[in-house]
């Protein structure tokens, strides 16, 4: 079978090894030339990225600390979140409720 | 790995295994990893775009295109023994868009007149011509197999894997398609004894 090989030969890109070399060599400079280019991008955004989730975290424990000690705060009754109640039920008696009870008891519990 | 990395200075004949590691090595971003790539797929990426495009300078091109593209996404690349089909896969997807750009530059230039695969005999012979021309008739997936068999040197398991096809496919592709070039190739010479 083999000895039917077709001699593509000339139609054979690296028979000019030195240009063939020279082709090789530029694809690997301009894909890493590349890949620094975006992970140059990435890591800027990285290096904003911390500072901007750190300030974020520490706003929402200053705001929780501020709401958990302000003497305006009033301790909601379980009373009042019809809600949470029929939901904790449901859950505590391994029921699977109706979509439409579902839909009304959040519906009218926004 | 270092004896097959050194058959050539411009090819590498990579395994499954290799290739793997190569891919995960080039995720990292390791330079050499990135070169053994190039050298054991461009030629390959090159008889793809060529059996698409029928011209080896655009061909050349799509292939160094399709490896920058590669590259750029690597990453997600998620199975790195398959990378010879995901590779293949970018080089068809651009020479088929290298092929309809060309097509609207053709036509704009000069009429009605569209170039790809000439399928009109080679008038001013040479043998590039003349197997261009003769691959013209082939169809596509045939123009595929044949090139990464009798131009890169793949074997049929290989082959198989990189087209996503069976073996039996791939060796009835290739005999199908050197019967049809032998036919219009006529009195040109094929290579004797070029054992695999």
């Amino acid at each position: 079978m083999d000895s039917e090989r077709i001699d593509f030969s000339a139609l054979d890109p690296s028979r000019d090894e030195r240009r063939w070399t020279r082709s090789i060599d530029a694809v690997v400079k301009r894909a890493l030339a590349e890949r620094r280019k975006r992970l140059s991008v990435e890591q800027q955004l990285l290096r904003w990225a911390r500072p901007v989730l750190a300030v974020a975290a520490g706003l929402c424990v200053v705001a929780w600390t501020a709401d958990y000690f302000s003497p305006t705060r009033k301790a909601v009754p379980a009373t009042q979140h019809p809600a949470a109640i029929t939901l904790a039920s449901w859950a505590a008696n391994n029921q699977i409720p109706e979509p439409s009870d579902l839909l009304g008891v959040l519906g009218n519990n926004p | 790995m270092l004896a097959r990395l050194s058959i050539s200075r411009t090819t590498t004949v990579l395994t499954q295994a290799e290739t793997a590691e190569f891919v995960c090595r080039a995720q990292r971003g390791d330079r050499a990893a990135f070169a053994a790539l190039v050298k054991g797929y461009l030629r390959a990426g090159y008889a793809v775009a060529l059996s698409v495009l029928s011209r080896p300078a655009d061909a050349e091109d799509v292939a160094q295109d399709s490896f920058l593209k590669a590259f750029e996404r690597i990453e997600t690349c998620r199975e790195p023994e398959h990378f010879a089909a995901w590779f293949l896969q970018i080089v068809r997807n651009r020479a088929f868009n290298w092929l309809e750009s060309r097509r609207l530059r053709d036509v704009s230039a000069d009429g009605a007149k569209v170039i790809e695969f000439s399928t009109t005999p080679a008038e001013s012979a040479g043998m590039r011509q003349a197997l261009l021309d003769a691959l013209a008739v082939l169809d596509p997936r045939q123009r595929e197999v044949v090139l990464l068999h009798d131009l890169e040197n793949w074997t049929h398991p290989e082959i198989a894997a990189a087209l996503e096809i069976s073996e039996v496919w791939s060796r009835q592709h290739l005999f199908r398609a050197r019967q049809i070039l032998r036919t219009k190739l006529g009195g040109v010479p094929l290579e004797e004894n070029h054992g695999q």
